[in-house]
């Protein structure tokens, strides 16, 4: 993360501006990628002599450091330029000089010797592994102005973040991807419905933030700012302790932020897997990934897939894989599930949760498995019920009473509650 | 968290809980879990206790020797209910008092350290007379055990998994909490049982109110004067008051006048703020910046002038035989003293596996000088060393006391001298003044 001394804003009001890198900074930020590109393999130290004169364009000061650090942490491994390595280097003239009387000119001649090197390549090898003495290097991968300036912002509104002691985040698509992230983070993320808009409202903390203002979510909290530009819109409100002040950070989608790497369509391999399977064994249904959450008293539940058929689409099923979950996790799901009372849910359930009949949502088809979920045992169950019920419910429904639960373990058929106990 | 709280219970009133509108629940932090049972034990409310309970250390401990101030130290924070911040000098043996604190209690123990290198040395000295897993948390490592050390950070980063685990919680350099900066490590902690350790207690009343909060009162304290001349070594302290050159004398004035000026205004403007609300103020204005860079040079200027290089030099020689500490303002002064007088460095641009085989070549001998900026200040073993030479310092009076403190380890006939080198008519006088008040007022008449 940037040192705060790196980080460029103002404040308007009870507003805490970044002070991005744009457009207007291009040209400089080229001739600094230039500049840098003709020291790679000399000294760090001549570099900096280099740049603590004007480039060919005006760069602001502050701006300049902070995009020759993101440069500096895109290098890939420095090496240095010693004849000796420098820890050997060391040992032999500082052990050499502490046990004699010579004066250091003539202890770093003998040892000089000894090495086969002159005094003077001995002398420079001594801290050629500091920071300043290091050899520039190219960066891992080509890197433009463009690039260079929203890596720029990155860790510009990540430092800022770290200072953050909640986020409020209304957001439309890969909604999912965020409350993942929260809760492998460890922090507090309430989700609500943007009543009459698709999309919802998150507001993420830590469990701490509740006694002080705390820092110690900052990281995590910035770490779902390169997440943000995979959510078609989205508008964030941070909460900031800045040099005492309580500030207001605020970002919206087209704020020029380098995105992180497209998030993992899956959340397991058992997901993955099932996906697969499912479009080869049935090409007239679509399998969605991440259909619109649900509401269930006064949060969402974001189902894994929607199972949609294609010539009909009253035919839509939600489907919810249950894996490998501590028995509180799989309690609060059932029952946000049996809440929520949605007709046409495929709950898949580990058969080793142990999970008794009575906890499940009524209405749902329950396809338990072993490490795989079988596609065609799915496929089976929704087939039946559709043509049991020929197709008078939609998704969305709610389930009027306690409809009959369905059973099935892979493999074995449909089973009705009755038949199943 | 209390989860399913029974209705007709007063929680506004119990220790430390508040209202979670997030997941509907009341909340308290860790830290008072052991007044919480209490006081629902006193309100006679029923519950269960599903907090991940600590673990003993079952594991054979052997007997921990003390000296007799060890002892003393030991049975006032046993008086204090287990929980209060013993102040002893640097090399006097705190961490060994530590020891004995886990030995006797039994007690499942967290102890936390500032450095990775302090890790490695707790670990060290730890298994010397504990016989089970020692835990780490810290350096990438995370590993729980009934006795783990812990770095500041990795405590910081993941008190969620160690608070609930431990039931003592030593914490060495405790004067690093207080100030607001990764306290929260100390409030997500369910131990009651608390030991701080520091050379220099904090003195702010502020910090030193919110560490008696989190740790306890200090409960034992004795100064560098109470143990030299016994347990730790007798000293003295020479301040060689030393001149610039006409060139730096030159130079000095102009930068000493550029910032004067703007210092003088702002403590007109605001007479009660101190020097990190004039670093903030000053830098959002051009002369401010100025002042600033011009402070910054003063002290560069400052750091290793002509006459400090010829004094270093005399001293060097002077003490030859001796085994010699060299503090700096900053890194760059100590690699020039190291090129110039080929001293090892010891920096923290400086692996730890080489500062390690450093300084067991320092403990045997082999080398005989080392410089340094801020690694030697705190915490680690240096043994032996018995002149030190304070050519700049950055940090004030407590890092003035640990860095004597490193002479202290006491040995057959030994006096250890410490030489302060001061640049006249500068701003060094006042800050030479400042850091010799902090070591007086914790010695007597050895000074």
């Amino acid at each position: 993360m940037l040192p705060d001394r790196l980080v460029s804003y103002s404040i308007a009001g009870a507003l805490v501006v970044p002070h991005f890198l744009g457009a207007h900074d291009h040209p400089w930020l080229r001739s600094l990628l230039e500049e840098h590109e003709r020291f790679v393999g000399r000294r760090q130290r001549d570099l900096d002599a280099r740049l603590r004169q004007p480039l060919p364009c005006e760069s602001p000061p502050g701006k300049l450091k902070l995009a020759l650090e993101v440069l500096r942490r895109l290098q890939r491994g420095q090496r240095n330029a010693g004849m000796v390595p420098p820890r050997r280097a060391r040992a032999m003239v500082f052990l050499g000089a502490a046990g004699t009387a010579d004066a250091p000119a003539a202890v770093l001649a003998k040892v000089a010797a000894s090495l086969g090197v002159t005094a003077s390549d001995l002398r420079d090898s001594l801290f050629a592994d500091l920071p300043g003495e290091r050899l520039v290097g190219a960066p891992g991968q080509p890197v433009s102005a463009v690039e260079l300036a929203l890596r720029g912002n990155l860790a510009l509104v990540q430092r800022l973040l770290s200072h953050a002691t909640v986020l409020r985040i209304d957001v439309e698509g890969n909604t999912r991807v965020l409350v993942r992230h929260t809760k492998w983070r460890g922090l507090i993320c309430a989700v609500a419905e943007q009543i009459g808009q698709d999309g919802a409202s998150l507001e993420i903390s830590g469990p701490f933030a509740l006694f002080r203002n705390t820092r110690l979510y900052g990281r995590a909290l910035g770490e779902l700012i390169p997440l943000l530009a995979w959510c078609p819109r989205f508008r964030l409100q941070a909460e900031c302790v800045l040099d005492g002040r309580r500030l207001t950070l605020q970002l919206a989608s087209g704020d020029p932020i380098f995105p992180a790497s497209p998030p993992r369509q899956y959340d397991s391999r058992t997901e993955e897997r099932f996906a697969r399977d499912f479009r080869r064994l049935a090409p007239e249904w679509d399998i969605l990934r991440e259909p619109k959450p649900i509401t269930a008293d006064r949060t969402l539940i974001f189902p894994d897939f929607a199972l949609q058929h294609r010539s009909d689409p009253g035919q839509r099923w939600l489907l919810e894989i249950v894996g490998f979950w501590t028995p509180d996790y799989l309690a609060r799901k059932l029952a946000s599930y049996r809440e929520a009372r949605v007709a046409r849910l495929i709950l898949c359930m580990d058969a080793d949760r142990n999970c008794a009949d009575t906890d499940l949502p009524p209405g749902a088809l329950v396809v338990r498995f072993r490490r795989r979920v079988d596609a065609e045992a799915v496929l089976r169950a929704l087939r039946s019920v559709e043509n049991a019920d020929g197709g008078r419910r939609g998704t969305g429904d709610v389930v009027s009473g306690h409809g009959d639960r369905r059973i099935l373990d892979a493999g074995h058929g449909v089973q009705t509650d009755h038949d199943a106990s | 968290m209390l989860a399913d709280a029974p209705n007709g219970v007063n929680f506004a009133a119990a220790p430390g809980v508040l209202w979670d509108h997030r997941v509907c629940a009341y909340r308290a932090p860790a830290s008072k879990y052991s007044a919480l049972k209490r006081w629902l034990l006193a309100a006679g409310v029923r519950f269960e206790d599903i907090s991940n309970r600590p673990r003993y250390a079952q594991a054979a401990w052997s007997d921990v020797d003390l000296r007799t101030y060890q002892e003393a130290a030991l049975s006032a924070w046993e008086l204090a209910h287990r929980r209060g911040v013993v102040a002893l000098p640097t090399g006097s043996g705190k961490t060994r008092l530590a020891l004995a604190a886990m030995q006797r209690t039994q007690l499942s123990a967290l102890c936390l350290v500032p450095t990775r290198v302090l890790l490695e040395q707790w670990s060290k000295e730890i298994s010397a007379v504990y016989r089970g897993l020692i835990g780490c948390y810290g350096d990438g490592v995370r590993r729980v055990a009934p006795v783990t050390v812990a770095t500041f950070e990795g405590a910081y980063r993941h008190m969620n998994e160690l608070g609930g685990r431990f039931d003592l919680l030593v914490v060495d350099e405790v004067h690093h909490f207080g100030g607001g900066l990764r306290d929260e490590a100390l409030e997500m902690a369910i131990a009651d049982a608390r030991l701080g350790l520091t050379a220099t207690p904090p003195r702010d009343p502020g910090t030193a109110t919110c560490l008696r909060e989190l740790m306890g009162p200090t409960v034992f304290e004795l100064a560098v004067a109470d143990l030299a001349g016994g347990f730790l070594a007798s000293f003295d302290v020479i301040t060689l008051y030393l001149d610039l050159s006409s060139e730096e004398r030159s130079a000095y004035a102009n930068l000493s006048a550029i910032f004067r000026g703007v210092y003088a205004d702002f403590r007109r403007a605001a007479p009660e703020a101190n020097w990190a609300d004039f670093s903030r103020h000053s830098a959002c204005t051009s002369a401010g910046r100025r002042a600033l860079a011009a402070w910054r040079q003063m002290r560069r200027l400052l750091s290793f002038t002509h006459a400090k290089q010829r004094a270093l030099r005399s001293l060097l020689e002077r003490h030859r035989d001796s085994k010699v500490l060299v503090f700096t303002a900053d890194n760059d002064t100590a690699y020039a003293i190291a090129r110039e007088h080929l001293i090892m460095p010891l920096t923290c641009d400086i692996s730890r596996p080489e500062r390690a085989d450093v300084l067991e070549h320092f403990r045997r001998g082999d080398l005989r000088a080392l410089v340094s900026a801020r690694v030697l200040n705190e915490g680690l073993d240096v043994p032996d060393a018995d002149v030190a030479v304070v050519v700049g310092g950055a940090l004030g009076e407590r890092e003035h006391v640990q860095r004597i403190g490193r002479l202290l380890r006491p040995s057959e006939g030994k006096r250890a001298i410490a030489y302060e080198l001061v640049t006249r008519d500068t701003i060094e006088v006042g800050q030479a003044r400042r850091r010799r008040r902090g070591l007086a007022t914790r010695s007597s008449g050895q000074l």
